[in-house]
């Protein structure tokens, strides 16, 4: 539904005095230092990523792929941190899509298992394998991919015929070419690709060792390059911050609706509860590496940082400054505490996500039908976001701004619906 | 000029909100009447030509109050257990056919069945069974029976836990000061938010989906064609819609005449499934219908809130 999704034209909204309105753009302040910081750790991590992947694919081995896995963790840390970004600024909205796009159909991009099945009704694309053919049809068309490329990824493949699951670039992309498809089910074990799937000459198993190793190597550096505009959008005099804080209430407003969006209909929705009700572990986030349950916490450490004004670097320094907190502090004391402690509630129940998940209680054994530990877990941490959004409605209703009720392509772009 | 317009506006009789109508004569018979419903479907015999009316009959019933996703609904994921779609990764299918191939027992048993995918449970996936060739051929064979049974009593139970939720929850939203509705304006807010987001769910996943793009219309996405159903849905939803937003907005003329604007133009539509997306010619028409709910809700966002003073809240469409 991402297409039809955008929150940014804010509605009026209702008087503040003097002393709030500077306050507020001093909230505004904190919350885009935040996002440059994030953005650029998120940046710094995924350059240790491609420089693994450099090595891996130079002087192919089993440590050397180890050693890409772990910077692709790493680099997940700062990033999830920064999905409270997406909904209410446009920038980001329209700009996430090309490097953390899920769910996705992975047959396009190389080989899968036998189970996986062929194309789908959804999506005709769904085992094109990209990596082991050099030339292909594509929604009628015929495409060169003799050469993979980062154009090839972000121009032809990706939501290729219009479809959303057709997932060709960021995050998810590479996590699959590092890991695999994970065989699992609900059993405990992530994706185990083996290291040979990038050796060269008759070691290579798998086949086309070359072009997947030029496939991981193009998802990389536009990785890179899309982290590289985001962060700059966020920059001084970035896009990104310009439009944020054009009008400070508006910007306010942009705050919780990233707040609220992420906490329910995205990640207590779309990402939790769905895998539960479902028994599914391809709906898991990172489904090939068993990653999930820190995709969750720290999207939790994310929303909680923005209202706190303040963030742990992955230096350990700390970046901060005045926050919505104390706004609300100033207007409703009590509601503040509330907030603070449903912020609090919800990071703690992923937490117990996270440390079942590390302990050998996987996130995909969770999921399995009828494991009742499992979904207690996992619903411990929708409700608590659940019961957070409750509270980020009250401090939307606290501080006057509106949430409007989000607009599409034919509300706010009535041509867009006659393209 | 404009100090008398605005005059003019405020001594018209403003439109008022009336939650305690809302509750009583659309929330409590609207899930009593799907309490009822499914519970004659349940009581159906096996047989295709028994189920069908009882499952359309059932399934209308659902429709009626598909917007209300809030309280009750929600509690054990029963909304979700009841209305599992849209389905873009073919789980439904998929689901059943597992049960079907692995002759899987647990459809011997309720509590256990209650345990199943959500996405092998409800009138989807009851549709699945009685309208798809893959399924319906089979429908002779004593496991699809059993398994057709335990979808519908599966149902019919969780109809009857959201009506009978409702008998709490009605009291917490009419006299607010409780920990889910603190105040009045919280339970209109939440009532707000299931009018608003239910004219988003049919604008953009029952025309949106089938509409597909110009170049790549889909109306192998519509819901519920397998049954006929698409279009029906469309108009049963705005019907429902429209009686809601008479008790959020009572005596707002022209927000009812938005209504009867989008229901005339689905009731012309004569295109059961959405099959004509595929045309220029029927994509305008549903193309125009889709508008008309948008008008609502550009109303309701512009107009209708901000006279109530709420915003709509969060909403499970919000993510992408």
């Amino acid at each position: 539904m991402k297409n039809l999704m955008l929150a940014t034209t804010a509605l009026a909204l209702v008087g503040t005095a003097g002393m709030a309105e500077t306050s507020r753009d001093a909230v505004l302040k904190t919350y885009s230092d935040i996002a440059h910081a994030k953005y650029e750790d998120s940046l710094t991590t995924a350059q240790t990523l491609a420089a693994a992947v450099d090595a891996l694919l130079a002087a192919p081995s089993a440590e050397a792929l180890q050693t890409a896995k772990e910077a692709w963790l790493a680099a997940r840390v700062p990033y999830q941190q920064t999905e409270v970004f997406r909904f209410g600024n446009a920038i980001v909205d329209d700009w996430e899509g090309k490097v953390n796009a899920w769910p996705l159909d992975e047959g396009l991009i190389d080989y899968v298992d036998a189970s996986y099945g062929g194309p789908t009704d959804e999506n005709e694309a769904a085992v094109l394998n990209v990596v082991a053919n050099a030339s292909f049809t594509l929604g009628g068309v015929e495409v060169d991919a003799s050469a993979i490329t980062p154009a090839l990824l972000e121009e032809t493949l990706q939501e290729a015929d219009g479809v959303e699951a057709n997932v060709a670039t960021g995050y998810h992309a590479i996590e699959f070419l590092l890991w695999g498809q994970d065989l699992n089910g609900t059993e405990a074990g992530a994706g185990n690709r083996p290291w040979t799937d990038y050796a060269m000459g008759d070691d290579c198993t798998n086949g086309n060792c070359d072009r997947r190793g030029e496939y991981l190597k193009a998802a990389t550096d536009l990785l890179i390059t899309d982290l590289e505009f985001i962060v700059a959008q966020w920059a001084d005099d970035g896009a990104a911050r310009a439009e944020l804080t054009a009008d400070a209430d508006v910007g306010v407003s942009a705050i919780l609706t990233g707040m609220g969006s992420l906490s329910y209909g995205e990640t207590a929705g779309e990402r939790m509860r769905l895998g539960v009700m479902l028994n599914d572990p391809e709906e898991e986030h990172s489904c090939f590496a068993d990653n999930t349950h820190n995709d969750h916490f720290y999207n939790g450490v994310g929303i909680q940082s923005v209202y706190l004004g303040s963030y742990t670097r992955t230096d350990g320094s700390i970046v901060e400054g005045p926050s919505l907190s104390d706004l609300v502090a100033e207007t409703d004391a009590s509601l503040d505490m509330e907030m603070q402690q449903k912020l609090s509630a919800a990071v703690l129940a992923l937490g117990r996500i996270k440390t079942a998940a590390e302990s050998g209680f996987t996130y995909d054994m969770m999921l399995a039908r009828g494991n009742a530990a499992g979904e207690a877990l996992i619903m411990g941490g929708v409700n608590g976001l659940v019961d957070q959004t409750r509270s980020i409605e009250r401090v939307v209703a606290a501080l006057g701004t509106e949430i409007e009720i989000e607009g599409s392509d034919s509300l706010d772009n009535p041509e867009a619906v006659f393209e | 000029m404009r100090l008398a317009a605005a005059f003019i506006f405020l001594a018209t009789p403003l439109a008022a909100q009336d939650v305690d109508g809302a509750v009583n004569e659309h929330i409590l018979p609207g899930y009593s009447a799907l309490a009822e419903e499914t519970t004659l479907l349940a009581d159906a015999a096996c047989a295709a030509e028994d189920l069908k009316p009882a499952f359309s009959s059932a399934f209308d019933a659902w429709v009626r109050v598909s917007h209300l996703r809030f309280g009750p609904s929600e509690a054990d994921d029963r909304a979700f257990a009841l209305a599992f779609w849209p389905d873009p990764r073919g789980s439904t299918p998929k689901t059943l056919a597992a049960l079907i191939s692995d002759a899987d027992p647990v459809v011997e048993d309720a509590a256990a069945f209650g345990t199943v995918s959500v996405a092998g449970r409800g009138f989807y996936a009851l549709e699945f069974l009685l309208f798809d060739p893959q399924f319906a051929e089979q429908s002779s064979s004593p496991y699809l029976c059993t398994l057709t049974q335990a979808i519908t009593r599966d149902i019919a139970a969780n109809a009857a836990a959201i009506e009978a939720g409702w008998q709490n929850h009605a009291a917490l939203m009419t006299a607010p000061g409780n920990d889910a509705y603190r105040t009045e304006e919280e339970a209109i807010r939440q009532l707000f938010t299931a009018l608003a987001t239910g004219l988003e769910f049919t604008s953009q996943a029952r025309l949106g989906r089938p509409m597909g793009t110009f170049e790549r219309p889909r109306p192998n996405r519509a819901e519920a064609r397998r049954s006929d159903r698409s279009l029906r849905h469309v108009v049963l939803s705005l019907e429902a819609t429209r009686a809601l937003a008479g008790h959020i907005a009572t005596r707002d003329d022209a927000l009812d005449a938005l209504f009867e604007k989008a229901i005339s133009q689905a009731e012309a539509l004569d295109d059961p499934v959405f099959a004509n997306v595929a045309t220029p010619q029927g994509r305008i028409r549903v193309e125009a219908l889709q508008s008309s709910v948008e008008e609502i809700r550009r109303y309701l966002g512009g107009t209708v809130a901000p006279r109530l003073g709420i915003e709509a809240g969060f909403n499970a469409l919000d993510g992408d």
